[in-house]
């Protein structure tokens, strides 16, 4: 630091303090009355002035959701995909970005290179003949067809590549001399190395996935196998919109993000920042 | 450079060299084993990306005469016929479909809603999320942790969850946002019935979700400028606003434009919002591109349409991509 730090004038750092506040506020109405509504009695939801506090309905709310759509199946399918999707795809990542990282061979360079101008193709263009892909392969409607396509993910390579570079090549060429097989050092050593890479990484492909919306869609047709986003976009497109109950079941696709983004606030910093 | 800057200068030079090295250095005990690292990639890009993106621009060509019977579409892939393989139900029509999204008013109006959307929405998010992250970045700042935490809790939120929030809050008749406008003596505002204000509520809720998003890329670049400039700059006896615009604005200008590009691309491709807030409505005056392409291949099964669309959106984004690097790059 140096001596000739000057300071700023107390009216200034207050004015940001007060400007940050009203941002914090603006960032929090929303999901302030997200809770509010969806904790409200259909009855209490339409009059004016409209409620400021929650009320103690939310329980009924959501058996009344449940009543009409299986919304929870749809929770457990978003859970259940992106879990499955995140730990094939982290090992599979992992195990590419340890090759580009820790190996010498013929065309490394190339092949790498060829990985990342793949980021940038938008997955709308893949969308009509993955769906007629699916068809033929008989996947059409199944969650495999929601996990298959996404597993090897560039981004995911990437990063996982530039982490390993790290890795001291002494330990490896130690296992190699204590008998380890090639396998058993990406497994045993690399990859314990690189626990908050993974970590950072699984947040991003988790959200990755539990945030897919357009392919899910072209893809699902049973709802009992409907991820949360298709969920929510069915209960909104009905004539009859019940406002409550779409409340109730977007504070169940939200709330766990949040109480998981505190929790592991680094990784998702870190995640969101790398992910672009 | 003080003695601790160089020796900090040569200690990154030696991990580079170390690191270069290590590479070279490391040889597997069997040759073969990194190809079969990399080929689970190679396998799943071959089938499910180079592939579609392929046969994309091939149906582009064409025009589909199958029917849609009700979720399945009664098209194969390749159909074998005495031996030879030949496309179902398709006709070549050449360059037939490009010429018609020209003429496609309903195609020319998705583009322009598109267009206004990201222009109502992006140069304010941009100013925003700078002047939060420039707030986070003052010396003086004390809790910049917490601050950027609640300020970045909406990237948490999944697109058509958050989507519905605002599909309830801007209701028109009880919704809360005209409530609240209405309270504080402001006339309420016709989010749902006209065109215009359809648009800026999408507007407003992708403010909503991606500020934080974005202040946290600028708060990482703002980190990242030498103090040292600034230094410099007071012993020139800069101001606070020639600081800003002298060292600040062309030191943050990479991770601007990176923000710009990605909120561009992001803004072209718009579907989930559009989809549960504003239904594309009224009489079409929110249909995004990526919408009208879904409509058109799964309602309308015009597939080949469809995948024109989806290429026009492609060149379209590239090029804008393209364009804002050449002007923010020099």
């Amino acid at each position: 630091m140096s001596t000739t730090q000057s300071k700023d004038p107390l009216p200034v750092r207050f004015a940001v303090y007060i400007g940050l506040l009203v941002i914090v506020a603006i960032t929090f109405v929303p999901l302030y009355w997200m809770i509010v509504a969806a904790s409200l009695p259909q009855e209490e939801f339409f009059t004016l002035p409209p409620r400021l506090l929650p009320g103690t309905h939310f329980v009924e709310n959501v058996q009344a959701l449940e009543a009409r759509f299986p919304y929870l199946r749809s929770v457990w399918n978003s859970v259940f995909v992106a879990t499955v999707y995140t730990i094939i795809s982290l090992f599979l990542c992992a195990l590419a970005g340890f090759a580009f990282a820790k190996y010498e061979f013929a065309y490394r360079e190339p092949l790498f290179y060829f990985i990342l101008a793949t980021l940038v193709l938008p997955v709308q263009i893949m969308v009509i003949p993955m769906y007629l892909l699916m068809a033929q392969l008989g996947l059409l409607d199944t969650h495999l067809a929601l996990i298959l396509p996404f597993l090897a993910n560039p981004v995911g390579i990437f990063l996982m590549r530039q982490s390993m570079l790290s890795i001291p090549d002494s330990w490896l060429d130690a296992a190699r001399i204590d008998g380890a097989s090639e396998f058993q050092i990406f497994y045993r050593i690399a990859l314990p190395a690189m626990k908050p890479m993974l970590a950072a990484l699984a947040v991003i492909l988790f959200i990755s996935q539990w945030n897919m919306f357009l392919y899910p869609l072209v893809i699902l047709e049973s709802e009992e196998l409907f991820t949360i986003p298709l969920a929510i976009e069915r209960l909104t497109g009905h004539h009859r919109i019940y406002f409550d109950q779409i409340m109730a079941a977007a504070t169940i696709a939200i709330i766990p993000m949040i109480v998981l983004f505190l929790w592991l606030q680094d990784h998702f910093v870190r995640g969101f920042t790398n992910s672009m | 450079m003080s003695l601790r800057d160089k020796r900090r200068v040569q200690s990154v030079k030696t991990r580079l060299r170390t690191t270069r090295n290590g590479v070279r250095d490391s040889l597997p005990s069997f040759p073969g084993v990194p190809y079969l690292y990399i080929l689970p990639f190679y396998v799943l890009f071959a089938l499910f990306m180079a592939f579609p993106v392929a046969y994309t621009f091939y149906l582009s060509f064409f025009r589909y005469h199958g029917r849609g019977s009700g979720y399945i579409l009664e098209i194969d892939l390749f159909v074998v016929e005495a031996g030879v393989p030949r496309l179902s139900n398709l006709e070549f029509v050449g360059l037939a479909n490009y010429q018609r999204l020209f003429g496609d008013a309903l195609f020319l109006q998705s583009v322009e809603n598109t267009i206004v959307v990201m222009l109502l929405q992006m140069p304010l998010m941009v100013l925003v999320s700078l002047l939060v992250a420039l707030m986070l970045n003052a010396k003086f700042m004390q809790y910049s942790g917490y601050f950027r935490t609640a300020i970045a809790l909406p990237v948490t939120a999944n697109y058509v969850a958050y989507s519905a929030i605002f599909l309830v809050m801007f209701a028109e008749n009880f919704g809360f946002i005209n409530y609240m406008l209405g309270a504080a003596g402001l006339p309420t505002v016709p989010w749902r019935s006209d065109g215009f204000w359809a648009k800026a509520s999408l507007a407003v809720a992708l403010d909503w979700r991606w500020m934080g998003y974005n202040m946290l890329i600028l708060f990482a670049g703002l980190q990242g400028i030498d103090r040292r400039l600034y230094e410099a700059a007071e012993i020139d006896g800069a101001n606070r606003w020639e600081k800003f615009r002298y060292v600040t604005l062309p030191q943050l200008r990479p991770i601007m434009l990176f923000v710009i590009i990605l909120s561009t691309i992001g803004s072209l491709q718009l579907f989930a919002e559009p989809m549960v807030i504003t239904d594309g409505g009224p009489a079409n005056q929110s249909i995004t591109v990526v919408m009208y392409m879904y409509q058109e291949a799964f309602s309308r099964f015009n597939l080949g349409y469809a995948s024109a669309i989806t290429y026009a959106l492609v060149v379209f984004v590239t090029i804008l991509a393209y364009v804002q690097l050449k002007i923010g790059g020099e």
